[in-house]
This record gives structure tokens, C-alpha cells and sequence, in this order.
């Protein structure tokens, strides 16, 4: 029982705190919201290392037990000791891991960012699929959705600037016609986002401690 | 054809064509890249994590510095070693605890901020002034700007079943929506194209040399 | 002229307001956009020589002096470059506190006490009347329980996929809620579970609600702890190695639920090319287009939030729900309420009375 109260007594307390301290600018409340932003980063340093001992265990388990595909889980070890080591080494000895010449700035330089570039890249691919099935207008809903999304294609594009009227109608579509229910949108996740923190707050939304 | 002598390019190149191969189909060229590239990802957070957030913000204070508030940031060691509780079959409930200072700390930051930032701002451009009725097409423009969100908002009220005038009014809401999206999403083509040019350059110039 | 300037030139120091102390403010009045530097120096009561703090904004014509000491008196002096003459300036004593409440944010303060007084009624009301409430469909939600049920019959495993936000996101714990109700459906079928997460406390407790679904359906052995797999704190890296378990596990259906960024598209279409039928939900609007045209089923912003109310259907939910709908109802009175009154101002304004336009002004400034 206590297991379920005492969280619960940490929500509500900490969430009325971090509420107050939102009208309160006199210290120590003003500062509070600050201090919570530093110590969720210095937490989160904790908590990364429970995710990596999972993630190392895991590919441990693979290699231990044989498993289908476990030579892969040498290459991770391989990239997660190389990125470790060279960036504690980089840091100690060069004050900054990302220094220029650093060995971990290699790694970033030369590893890192061109697989994050090409996984981005992918998108170009996904977004044409995409587009070729979701724009066959099965329904009304989806020919607006096709024929704006063609619109705003043709006026983002230098081609597309030569049909008459293409441009100033691109430009309507997007600071009118769709701004209206993005507004819409967002408003309602922002109410539905502060219900749910009432819910968390007050203990009636208990998903969280299972 | 000036092809690059930097084994460091060859790797990037090499990297970027395991990746791409995932178009085709799944294959061990794209294993050993994706493998690389959670190894990689997992000791740059860790690193990048510590030597930026834990040790500026925990570590040097507390060893080098002098203000007497400093032994205040034992609160989020304490906090931070309950989540290792994770790891004990006995005590793994005390984990709830950083869990629920974190979603405390949320919610309450959450509150007052949505109501600041997105709510008062929104409701503040939509409400139709003078200034809006300049000309005619814009304040044409800005009441179909006011029927899309109220029509967007009664489309998200689920309190009343969508019938009568309530229904029509949300049916409305769902064309602006999904103009709304067909919107966004060919705002959002050219850019992603845009990344895919990118990596051809790298791939063109700066490993084969093929073009300028 | 330079005379007229001279007298028309004051400078003022006051306690920077709303703050939580340890800043004063100081602002010349007067100028015209003549001031080619303007200089602040300080000096406490105890000291004699004044020492240089920064420059007088050019747009604003003030400086914040952050470095004050609460309590303590200063002196400030503001020398002023004009183009042929130097003017030099004195205030003070002048000294810094700190505020107990923050008036700028007093609409902040209405508007969650009347949206607060909406939930808690009608959580009150649904506690005494469960049956008089009602919350209209979500096909997204209702097809949770179909989707299940087809991977079931396909032998394949169900691929649950959280977003990229912490376990603060409102997105993430409604998350939570619905994977919660896809472990115990997978529990019942016993159909295997992948549970993939880019948080390490996500993770974490991803793990307890899907074991503790699996121990209320009486089947806590089948709980396999190595299915709740953290992949990397790295955006692509999460959606390469996601990617690539989706394509060698071949789920029969696939749950995307919580606040993604450009990786949404990458992870529904590669989804799609495994044949699983997906269920996607964000809070991310500008990723809702993308999952529209990749997925099966999508939960369109609040529609996610609601969910923990939809599926658990506990009057208390509910009504927690409906006071949010009232909230919204509210704002929509609120903008009619502020369009009619506009008008009215505007009216009257053309016709010399403008009265109501100062109010209407104002009003939108406190807002």
C-alpha cells in the first residue's frame, strides 16, 4: 500500500510546489523551476546508465548464448568502447572531446554524423512512397488533403512560381486556411495536456506506477 | 573522376551506402551500420551527457565550489541512485519515486506554461480586431481563420456525440484539419529532398569527385 | 535645442518589478533616437568610485543591472553621447528586493482556477452520476484491441514503439496507457511483445506496466523482460536499430505512440513495407500528416491524451474529460465574447468614443 502512496504523495507535493513557484518570484520558489531543469539533467546522467547496462547486457546474452546475428553485437561493443574511451581520453586531455583533432571528433566527424545524415536522408525516399499511396483520393478527406498538399508543393518550388496564381495561393493556404486549425490543434493538446497534469497531480491518473 | 585519398571519407561513404542499402532490403551491410551506429550513439549520449550536464553541473560544484547551498545537489544523487533500485527483485518499487518527482515536476511545470505559451497566444491571434479587417481578402482570410478553429476545437469535443449541428460543425473541422496536413505535409517535401541532395554531394564530391 | 534637450532629459532607477530580486532597472526618459552610447555606472553608498555595469539599449532607452544585492542601496550615474555633447546624469539611492507574486501572471492564475474548478466538478458530479456520461468514438482506440487480435492470427509478434520524449511528456504517459491495455490484450492471446524505447526511465517503466499487465491476467511467466528493449538516447540511431528489429521481427501490427520528430515517417513506412497494420499517435502536430499517410489508425493530438480516459471508461476519467471539454467550450465563448466586444470598440472608436477601445487594449495586454 504504501508503495502506491508515498509516490503518489511525492506527485502531488512537488507538483503544487513547481505550480506556486510560477507566481512566486521571491526566493527560494523563483529559482525552483531553474533548479529542477539542472537536477533533471543530472538525473537523467544516472539514468542513462541503467540504459546502458541493459543495452550491454543484451548484446552479452547474444554473444553468450549464440544467438542469430550475435557477431553484430561485437560491432556495437566495438563502437560504443571506441566512442567511450576516445571521448573520456579526448576530454581529459584536451579539456573538450570536441576539440578539432580529437580522436572522438574523428569518430563524430567522420561516423556519426554521416550515418544520422543518411538515416534523414532516407526520408526522401519514404516521403515519395508515402505520398504515391496516400494521395490515390479514396475519399473526400483525402483529395483536400491532395490537392493542398500538391498546391504547396508546385508554390515551394521555382517551376511551380511560373503558373499563375500558384504563389499567392500557396502563400494564403499557409498563413490562413491551415493556420486556423493549427491553432485549433494545438490549443486542444495544451487543455488535454493540463487535464492530464491535474489527473497526474491529484493522483487519479496512476498509469505510471503500475 | 578525382577520387578522395582520406580513409576517414572512405568510411563516411562506405557508411552512407550500408545505410542506403536498407532501401533495397534488410542486409548485413545494413546490420553492421545500424549496429555501428547504436554503439556509437550510446557512448556519444553518455559522454556528451556527463561531460556537459553531470560533471558542470554536479560534479565541479560540489568539489570545487564554496557557496554552502552547493550540498543541496546531493538531493539529485540521492534521486538518482534510487533508480538503480531497478536492479534489486526486493526494492525495485522504489524506483517509483525519482518516477514520480520527475512526472510531479512535469505536470506542475506543464500547467502554467501551456496556459502562458500556447493557449493565451493562440486565443489572442484568433480573436478578430479592427486591424484584421484592413483590407478585404485579409479580413476575408481572418474569419475563415476564425471558423477553422472553432470548427477544429468542436471536431475535438468529445462530450457530445457528432450529430445535428454539433456533427456539421465537426465535419467542417476535419476538412480544415486535413487541409491542415495536406499542408504541412508538402511544405515539408522539398526539404526532405533537399537532405537526400545533400548526400549525393558528399557521395559525388567529396568521395568520387565526380562533379564540382 | 540643446537646451530644450537638456531639460527634457531625466533618468530613473527603480527595483526591476516581479522579479525575484538582485535587479534594478534604469531608464532615461526623454530621448528622441538622438543617443549614440549611453553609459551606466554604479557605485554603492560605501564606495566612492562609480564602476561601469553596461550600455543604455538603443531601442528601449534602459539597462538591467542584474548584479545588485538585495537590500543595498545604489547610486547611478548615466553618462549620455550625444553627437556634440556629453550629458551626465544622476539617480538614486535606489535598492533591489525581491517580489512575493508576480501580477503580470495573475491571468495565468483566473484561467487555472476556473479550467481546475471545471475538472474537479464534473469529477465530483461523474462520482455521483457514472452512467451520465458520455465520450463519442475513437476508431484509433477501438481498433487497439483488432489489431492485437490479427497479429495473433498471423503468429506474429506486436511491436510497441515509443516516441522521443521523457517520462514528463503528457504524450509519453498517455503512452503508457495505452501500451498498458496492448500488454494486457497480448497477454490474453499470448502473442509475443516488443516494446521499444529511446528513454532510459521510459524503459523502465515500460517494463513495470507491461509486467504488471501480465500479472493481473494471471500470466506473469509469460513476461519476458528482454522484450522491453532500449535501443540509444540518439535520434536516428533509435530508428536505425528500430528499423531494423521491425524488418527482422516482422510484427503483425505496429504501435508508434508518443512525440516523435522527422523519424516518424522512416519508422510508419517501414511499418507499411512489413505488412503490419499501425496505430500511430502523437502530440506532435507537425508529424500528424505524416503518420495520416503511412498508418491505419491515428490518434490526432488530444485524442492520444483522452485515451487513458477512453479505454479505462472509470466515471472519474471521464469526467475529467468532459471538464476539458467544458474548458474548451469556454475558450470558444471566450473568443466570440472578444470578437463581438472588438467590434463593438471599433464602432464606437469611429465614432469618437473610444472608451471601450482603451479597454479592449488594455484587456488583450494583460492576457
Amino acid at each position: 500500500m504504501l508503495q502506491r502512496r508515498i509516490p503518489l504523495l511525492i506527485t502531488f507535493l512537488t507538483g503544487v510546489i513547481i505550480v506556486i513557484t510560477f507566481f512566486i518570484p521571491h526566493p527560494p520558489f523563483g529559482k525552483l523551476q531553474d533548479d529542477a531543469l539542472v537536477w533533471y539533467s543530472i538525473i537523467l546522467g544516472f539514468s542513462m546508465l541503467i540504459g546502458v547496462d541493459s543495452l550491454l547486457r543484451f548484446h552479452y546474452r547474444r554473444i553468450a548464448r549464440r544467438e542469430k546475428g550475435f557477431g553484430f553485437s561485437f560491432v556495437f561493443y566495438a563502437g560504443f568502447l571506441a566512442c567511450f574511451i576516445t571521448g573520456i581520453i579526448s576530454e581529459i586531455k584536451f579539456g573538450d572531446a570536441f576539440a578539432e583533432g580529437t580522436s572522438f571528433r574523428y569518430l563524430y566527424d567522420y561516423i556519426l554524423v554521416p550515418l544520422q545524415s543518411t538515416m534523414f536522408a532516407l526520408l526522401a525516399f519514404f516521403v515519395a512512397s508515402a505520398s504515391y499511396r496516400a494521395f490515390r483520393a479514396r475519399n473526400f478527406i483525402a483529395t483536400l488533403l491532395l490537392i493542398t498538399a500538391v498546391i504547396v508543393m508546385l508554390g515551394r518550388i521555382p517551376i511551380g512560381a511560373k503558373i499563375p496564381g500558384i504563389t499567392p495561393l500557396t502563400d494564403w493556404i499557409l498563413n490562413y486556411l491551415q493556420l486556423g486549425p493549427a491553432r485549433g490543434i494545438r490549443i486542444g493538446i495544451a487543455l488535454g495536456a493540463i487535464s492530464m497534469s491535474l489527473r497526474l497531480i491529484l493522483g487519479i491518473e496512476r498509469t505510471y506506477l503500475s | 573522376m578525382n577520387i578522395s585519398t582520406d580513409i576517414w571519407v572512405w568510411i563516411a561513404a562506405l557508411l552512407t551506402l550500408f545505410i542506403y542499402s536498407f532501401l533495397y532490403k534488410d542486409n548485413p551491410f545494413y546490420k553492421f551500420a545500424e549496429h555501428l551506429f547504436i554503439g556509437i550513439g550510446v557512448g556519444y549520449t553518455t559522454v556528451l551527457l556527463w561531460f556537459n550536464s553531470v560533471i558542470p553541473k554536479l560534479w565541479n560544484p560540489l568539489v570545487h565550489g564554496t557557496s554552502p547551498m552547493r550540498f543541496f545537489l546531493i538531493i539529485p544523487i540521492l534521486i538518482g541512485a534510487l533508480m538503480f533500485s531497478i536492479f534489486s527483485k526486493k526494492n525495485n518499487w522504489l524506483i517509483r519515486i525519482p518516477i514520480a518527482i520527475y512526472i510531479g515536476a512535469g505536470s506542475g511545470l506543464a500547467i502554467p506554461l501551456d496556459f502562458e505559451g500556447l493557449i493565451f497566444e493562440q486565443v489572442k491571434g484568433t480573436i478578430l480586431t479592427k486591424s484584421m479587417f484592413n483590407s478585404f481578402i485579409v479580413g476575408f482570410s481572418s474569419i475563415v481563420l476564425f471558423i477553422g478553429v472553432i470548427a477544429t476545437l468542436v471536431y475535438f469535443y468529445f462530450s457530445k456525440e457528432h450529430k445535428g449541428f454539433v456533427g456539421k460543425t465537426a465535419r467542417v473541422g476535419i476538412f480544415y484539419i486535413m487541409i491542415a496536413f495536406g499542408a504541412s505535409f508538402g511544405y515539408t517535401v522539398m526539404a526532405r529532398v533537399s537532405l537526400l541532395i545533400g548526400r549525393m554531394q558528399f557521395l559525388l564530391h567529396n568521395w568520387l569527385g565526380i562533379i564540382k | 535645442m540643446m537646451i530644450l534637450l537638456i531639460l527634457s532629459l531625466s533618468v530613473k532607477a527603480f527595483d526591476t518589478p516581479n522579479d525575484g530580486g538582485g535587479s534594478i532597472t534604469i531608464e532615461v526618459v526623454g530621448l528622441n533616437g538622438d543617443l549614440k552610447n549611453g553609459y551606466v555606472y554604479r557605485n554603492s553608498m560605501e564606495d566612492t568610485t562609480f564602476e561601469l555595469r553596461g550600455l543604455i539599449s538603443r531601442t528601449s532607452y534602459k539597462y538591467v543591472d542584474d548584479g545588485a544585492e538585495n537590500g543595498k542601496e545604489y547610486l547611478y550615474k548615466v553618462e549620455l553621447e550625444f553627437d556634440d555633447t556629453t550629458l551626465t546624469l544622476f539617480t538614486g539611492p535606489v535598492s533591489a528586493k525581491a517580489q512575493w507574486y508576480d501580477p503580470t501572471r495573475t491571468s495565468v492564475l483566473i484561467f487555472l482556477i476556473i479550467f481546475s474548478g471545471f475538472v474537479l466538478w464534473f469529477i465530483q458530479l461523474a462520482r455521483k452520476n457514472p452512467e451520465g456520461l458520455f465520450i463519442r468514438k475513437i476508431p484509433a482506440l477501438d481498433a487497439i484491441d483488432e489489431a492485437v487480435g490479427r497479429s495473433t492470427e498471423m503468429g506474429k509478434p506486436t511491436f510497441f514503439i515509443h516516441g522521443l520524449s521523457g517520462i514528463t511528456d503528457a504524450g509519453t504517459l498517455a503512452a503508457l496507457t495505452i501500451l498498458r491495455r496492448v500488454s494486457s490484450k497480448v497477454a490474453e492471446y499470448e502473442t509475443p511483445l516488443i516494446v521499444t524505447n529511446y528513454d532510459p526511465i521510459v524503459m523502465a517503466a515500460s517494463s513495470e506496466t507491461v509486467k504488471q499487465a501480465y500479472a493481473e491476467v494471471g500470466k506473469i511467466d509469460n513476461f519476458n523482460e528482454k522484450n522491453i528493449v532500449y535501443l540509444t538516447y540518439e535520434q536516428f540511431g533509435y530508428t536505425a536499430g528500430v528499423d531494423g528489429l521491425m524488418i527482422r521481427e516482422n510484427p503483425g501490427a505496429v504501435f508508434l505512440q508518443g512525440y516523435f520528430y522527422a523519424e516518424s515517417l522512416i519508422l510508419a513506412e517501414t511499418g507499411h513495407s512489413v505488412g503490419a497494420i499501425q496505430i500511430a499517435g502523437t502530440t506532435a502536430a507537425t508529424q500528424l500528416p505524416f503518420f495520416i499517410a503511412a498508418c491505419d489508425y491515428v490518434l490526432i493530438g488530444e485524442e492520444t491524451l483522452a485515451a487513458s480516459s477512453y479505454i479505462g471508461r472509470e466515471p472519474v476519467m471521464l469526467g475529467s474529460v468532459k471538464g476539458s471539454d467544458y474548458g474548451k467550450l469556454f475558450i470558444m465563448i471566450f473568443i466570440g465574447i472578444g470578437v463581438i466586444f472588438a467590434t463593438i470598440a471599433t464602432i464606437l472608436n469611429i465614432k469618437g468614443n473610444s472608451i471601450l477601445m482603451n479597454a479592449f487594449n488594455t484587456f488583450m495586454g494583460w492576457l
